[in-house]
């Protein structure tokens, strides 16, 4: 058994620029989205969910 | 599953380390000054070639796949194009729908026949994205 080492979520946890409202009020919900380069955000300005790349 | 793309030693040459894609992590990069690929200066049939490259998008965002930075070249010799191209990762699930897509866009432009080759070297990042592409990610709901 091997863990999946694309689960292991580097990156930023807060502070991600929200690309509706371009604020960095914003917390990763989730270190995966749904490709491998991309995480799960949320905009506490525009209360939106949103995705980063990279 | 055809190996033929990763024949030639500009594949063993590439940093990048395992041939099998269970498992792909991906990592930011730094930009490239060759990189990315955008058409510019390409004149008679190549421009055709790109500019129906240009409206082939990715299959998961809508961003045409030559401001994404896949497209490596364009070439049209004896009115046949030849287009080299990578994916944003080796083990893409969207391979051989993206391929299939590229070919049929080049042969849209007009070339009697079209062959379109994988390359993972330079290994794509998101730097390779154009100023275009990253306004349509934004506009998608992507953080870039």
């Amino acid at each position: 058994m091997r863990f999946d080492p694309s689960t292991r979520g580097d990156g930023p946890e807060t502070g991600v620029e929200c690309p509706y409202c371009e604020s960095t009020n914003t917390v990763r919900d989730h270190p995966k989205g749904p490709g491998l380069c991309r995480s799960m955000h949320y905009c506490e300005e525009c209360e939106q969910p949103f995705e980063q790349f990279g | 599953m055809s190996t033929d793309e990763f024949d030639g030693g500009e594949f063993e040459e590439s940093e990048f380390e395992s041939e099998a894609c269970a498992y792909t992590d991906y990592s930011s990069g730094e930009a490239h000054d060759e990189y990315p690929k955008t058409g510019e200066g390409a004149t008679g049939t190549e421009r055709k070639v790109w500019d129906a490259l240009y409206e082939v998008e990715d299959p998961e965002m809508p961003v045409s796949i030559v401001d994404l930075g896949l497209i490596y070249g364009v070439e049209v010799v004896d009115d046949v194009a030849r287009v080299e191209m990578t994916l944003t990762y080796t083990g893409c699930p969207a391979r051989d729908m993206i391929l299939n897509d590229v070919r049929c866009a080049a042969l849209a432009a007009g070339v009697a026949d079209a062959e379109v080759t994988l390359r993972y070297s330079p290994p794509w990042n998101v730097e390779m994205v154009t100023e275009d592409g990253k306004r349509d990610l934004r506009e998608f709901g992507l953080s870039v």
